[in-house]
């Protein structure tokens, strides 16, 4: 598909534009030892084909392209992220990197006592128990402007709904969440809003299951909300939000993907909001075997190609291809913004 | 303790996972480094492995004697874990709330707060058992979830809650924090490694204390011999003098004040807050595990946690060291319950070919079969 | 309140009660089992372990024979190969039951990962297609009276199928010969003993057939409600059908209410995009209401008399 080509391509582009940003040309020739880089997982499991795997797409991506011996631990649970950023640090890894919000605190202390081990984390910074980013200049954060790619998948529910193109066209859609968390309610936040820029009069249903991994458990909510009318359900549940998919299969009713372009997980959906978290981690370790790893935080958004949308099992009308361009353009040239937070 | 349960669980384990062709030899070698520190091939630090082994053995001592105290009275409580919650969640609202308490004071009061919770955690199933008879599982059970979603509810949007949009409660005050045994130093290199990475935390005493109080309790105490004899036959003890009422209800407060005891360590001693993770913590279950395993003597019962704590920590090392799901620790757990619940050491020595007689056989089970029959069925006479 | 207003219009729909109707079966499945199994004298708290070793092989079946009625064969069968570790270890090597039962949901619990991880690697456990699961059937014509139509004739499978197997239970227990010997078993074994009733095929059978439902169980939750095996999916739901049972005090229909009433609290959660109370105090309701029917009306759960004790021939 043009479109998927045309992506990758922006990828590979937004990468080496990273790159060169960070900290001058990469000079040098190939490195001669093998980096060893480690990745740690969330709670939810590398099979929740999104957040996870691409991480570990990123990393497997990395292994082909650089001489790297690459590592994952998953974690079980949250007792589990000090002990695997920990043996990792101890073995002396190049880099290690954190996958998730939730480990925040568990990356702002380790990298405390490992000043000499290049850290990255994905969606957060490494922090105190306040949540105070500590600044740590062996941490490097890897931010997603999650609301761009939400806003995109809404500016394409609204329009569906405004123009009557959706299963019922009550104009009330829906979103099931994992948990109220910032990069969960990114997405949300940015699907609400430009659903309602696209149609006004639209409800959007918001609910949470209170888990990223079981699919039973994001089922009910979404029948729930599909019940009361919904007939474009929204996942940002991870794992757990396949479920949602399913129960929009199984019901006859939309469904939008997260993280990955989950195409494939369901008849049902249309789109998936696009988070490149494997071009992320690839650029961390990218950075690190160019010897240009830097601390700080790197933003990923629709502007450097870091977010995006891909239309999945749908024939898009000319008309809503052209406004989802539209809104790109606007998105990226920052004259619309999507919020941050849910708006009311 | 018994070893020969240990053996033969190791024994099947490794045929399970010769049968399913990974080899048995790499994993008990990962399970080796992370839980002992022995053998480690990967660069692992044996002082950090077994700093972990005893962090995680820590609410294991303390929960077990709250599970094998009850069983000594022919109760099951299976509602540790709930009332490990209460006294976690308790600890954390007391830490916050009086956050800027000196440590002498605020740290007694997060300890005893958190027993506090755990107690009436367990008294209500004790009152309504001893008084109308609810069976003591399924209330316990009930407590269980509701301590659950009580935590949801306080750190996800509740009073409890960091801030918006995060998951997890403010952190305690300095004062309630129990001090680490080693230097929470960053330069300070022990072993190879920062201080602060070695999270073994005074809690351990605390736990060591627990388990010496349940003994002197059990044996040493007039309502230590009450709690037997109502184990062994309330109709017996009841013709003995002892309040079978009164002691089942106290009995389930002590435990109740251990578990809440256990949870309130855990908070003060590792994670200074509350986050989600608690919502599916199983500490208060692998309790049970801990307390048949160490068959219901203090001794035993640390042990017992020692190990369980090794095969936690053993698990992730073994995971990412030869490849095998961290769940292997499960099957081996269960094997070695099931190896004491049956006697088949007993069984397999017994079938000897030259007829030698058998060692002394594990001791006897505290009487807890007959929980579901005696104490369900005939709740206690008014004395 | 508009939050408790909300809850009270949900209470009138349909939909609430066709989700709650579901989940009540998933615990019923292995309430009923339990009973089996306790009124006979063998104490089963295994229940969640057998579930979900149901569901693990449920998902793997599927997946590779790409057809549910084989894969729910294969999930009840594991079932029930669980029920006979629990079997065995409890009635020919007289263990504590509750131990062997809680040895059993620990054992179950770390297979199925282990093997998960075995087989699939540390990737995906995969996901059965749309067509492979337990499938959802409207019965025509019922399915179109109002209300109940929807809450009754529109469900899945496995839903008719446990509704059945209620009745079939009940009737087995009170009203046949076999139901008979079952309960003397296990209320006077020694006297059954000398009635010339097999207490031992008694038992075993009995427990396998707790291993059966909750098999059934775990096959209707992984693939029929679900579509993939998650490490500990059944999450706790083998426990609450335990509490079903005995605040059922050990009958069928008894259990049935109680699941009902669980089953209730996890629809209205479901339900709380379009529900303006905190979804985490109404999590605890069913709980809390449990508690509070425990206390005060449904009296004195007494199991029956040889419970939990393992039986010893000439022993009294």
């Amino acid at each position: 598909m043009a479109h998927k080509h045309f992506r990758f391509l922006g990828v590979v582009a937004a990468a080496m534009v990273l790159t060169m940003a960070c900290g001058g040309t990469s000079g040098g020739g190939t490195p001669t030892k093998t980096y060893k880089i480690g990745l740690v997982t969330d709670i939810g499991g590398l099979n929740d084909k999104s957040f996870n795997h691409l991480a570990d797409i990123g990393l497997e991506k990395a292994k082909t392209d650089f001489k790297i011996q690459g590592d994952v631990k998953e974690s079980k649970s949250g007792d589990d992220y000090v002990p695997n950023l920990t043996d990792f640090a101890t073995k002396k890894y190049d880099l290690v990197i954190g996958v998730g919000f939730l480990m925040q605190e568990a990356v702002g202390t380790v990298s405390g006592q490992f000043p000499d081990i290049h850290f990255a984390i994905i969606d957060g910074a490494g922090t105190d128990a306040k949540g105070v980013d500590l600044k740590h200049p062996n941490v490097q954060s890897l931010y997603f402007k999650e609301q761009d790619a939400g806003a995109m998948v809404g500016v394409m529910a609204g329009w569906l709904e405004k123009n009557g193109k959706a299963k019922k066209n009550q104009h009330i859609i829906g979103a099931v969440g994992g948990i109220s968390i910032p990069p969960v309610d990114h997405y949300i936040a940015g699907y609400k809003w430009a659903a309602k820029m696209e149609d006004p009069s639209i409800q959007v249903k918001i609910g949470y299951s209170n888990n990223f991994t079981d699919p039973a458990k994001c089922k009910g909510v979404a029948k729930s909300q599909i019940d009361a009318g919904a007939d474009i359900v929204f996942q940002v549940a991870g794992g757990c939000g396949l479920g949602v998919l399913q129960q929009a299969g199984q019901s006859g009713v939309y469904s939008i993907g997260v993280d990955a372009d989950q195409k494939d997980a369901d008849p049902s959906v249309i789109a998936s909001a696009l988070k490149k978290v494997d071009v992320a981690t690839y650029t961390a370790i990218k950075n690190v075997v160019n010897n240009q790893f830097q601390g700080g935080a790197l933003t990923f958004s629709i502007a450097n190609e870091g977010a995006g949308y891909s239309i999945d099992n749908l024939d898009v009308p000319a008309e809503l291809k052209a406004e989802l361009d539209k809104v790109l353009g606007q998105i990226k040239s920052g004259a619309l913004t999507p919020p941050a937070d849910i708006p009311a | 303790m018994p070893f020969g349960s240990v053996v033969f669980a190791f024994a099947v384990g490794a045929l399970i996972v010769g049968a399913t062709g990974a080899n048995p030899f790499s994993a008990y070698a990962g399970l080796l480094c992370g839980g002992l520190g022995i053998g480690c091939t990967q660069g692992e630090n044996p002082a950090l492995e077994i700093s972990n082994t005893i962090v995680f053995a820590i609410p294991l001592i303390t929960a077990g004697v709250a599970v094998a105290l009850p069983f000594r009275a022919g109760l099951f409580n299976i509602g540790a874990e709930g009332q490990l919650l209460a006294g976690s969640i308790a600890c954390t609202a007391i830490g916050i709330k009086f956050n800027t308490l000196p440590a002498p004071i605020l740290l007694p009061m997060v300890l005893v707060g958190g027993m506090a919770a755990g107690a009436l955690w367990a008294g209500i199933p004790g009152v309504l058992k001893a008084t109308v008879g609810a069976h003591e599982v399924v209330t316990t059970i009930m407590l269980n979830y509701i301590a659950q979603w009580l935590l949801r509810f306080l750190i996800i949007g509740g009073p409890l809650q960091l801030g918006p949009g995060t998951s997890k409660s403010l952190p305690i005050g300095e004062g309630a924090r129990l001090a680490t045994l080693l230097p929470a130093d960053n330069s300070l290199i022990i072993f190879g490694l920062p201080a602060s990475v070695y999270r073994v935390h005074t809690g351990l005493l605390i736990a060591l204390a627990a388990a010496a109080l349940f003994a002197f309790l059990l044996w040493r105490t007039s309502f230590g011999y009450e709690i037997r004899a109502v184990g062994q036959s309330q109709k017996a003890a009841r013709y003995a003098g002892v309040s079978v009422r009164r002691t089942i209800i106290l009995t389930m407060v002590i435990a109740g004040a251990f578990s809440g005891l256990a949870g309130a360590v855990q908070i003060a001693g590792v994670d200074h807050n509350l986050t989600d993770k608690y919502f599916s913590d199983t500490t208060g279950f692998d309790a049970i595990a801990v307390a048949l395993l160490g068959l219901g003597s203090a001794v035993g019962i640390v042990l017992a946690a020692v190990l369980f704590g090794a095969l936690h920590a053993g698990g992730a090392i073994m995971q990412s060291d030869a490849g095998i799901s961290s769940n292997l620790v499960l099957v081996l757990q269960a094997l070695i319950l099931f190896s004491i619940a049956a006697n088949f050491v007993g069984a397999i020595r017994r079938g000897l070919p030259f007829g030698r007689a058998p060692a002394a056989l594990p001791p006897e089970l505290p009487p807890a079969a007959g929980l579901m029959t005696e104490a369900a069925a005939a709740p206690p006479e008014p004395t | 309140m508009s939050g408790l207003e909300d809850i009270f219009h949900l209470l009138f729909t349909a939909n609430l009660w066709q989700a709650t109707l579901a989940a009540a079966v998933l615990l019923l499945l292995p309430a009923l089992g339990g009973t089996i199994s306790e009124r006979s004298g063998v104490v089963n708290i295994a229940m969640e372990g057998m579930m979900l070793t149901g569901a693990f092989f449920a998902v793997v079946a599927d997946l590779a024979f790409h057809n549910a009625w084989l894969a729910t064969g294969v999930a009840v069968l594991a079932g029930a190969l669980m029920a006979t570790i629990h079997a065995v270890v409890s009635i020919q090597f007289r263990a504590d039951q509750i131990v062997s039962g809680i040895a059993i949901n620990i054992f179950a619990a770390g297979l199925t990962v282990f093997l998960a991880n075995r087989i699939y690697g540390l990737q995906d456990v995969g996901h059965v297609g749309p067509t492979e699961g337990l499938p959802y059937i409207d019965i025509p014509g019922l399915d179109h009276i109002p209300f109940f139509g929807k809450v009754l004739f529109q469900q899945n499978v496995v839903v008719y199928m446990a509704l059945v197997l209620l009745v079939l239970v009940h009737v087995v227990l009170f009203r046949t010969r076999l139901g008979l010997r079952i309960r003397a078993v296990g209320e006077h074994p020694q006297a059954a003993d000398t009635a010339g009733i097999n207490v031992y095929r008694i038992r075993y059978s009995a427990v396998i057939t707790s291993g059966l439902l909750s098999g059934l169980a775990g096959a209707f939750l992984a693939i029929g409600i679900s579509n993939t095996f998650v490490p500990n999916m059944t999450d706790g739901r083998g426990y609450i059908a335990l509490a079903a049972m005995i605040f059922g005090k050990w009958t069928p229909f008894g259990a049935f209410i109680a699941c009902l009433i669980f089953g209730l609290g996890q629809a209205i959660y479901d339900n709380n995009s379009i529900i303006h109370v905190s979804p985490y105090l109404l999590s605890t309701l069913p709980y809390i209401l449990t508690l509070v029917v425990l206390a005060g009306l449904v009296g004195r759960a007494t199991p029956p008399a040889a419970d939990g004790l393992p039986y010893v021939p000439g022993s009294e």
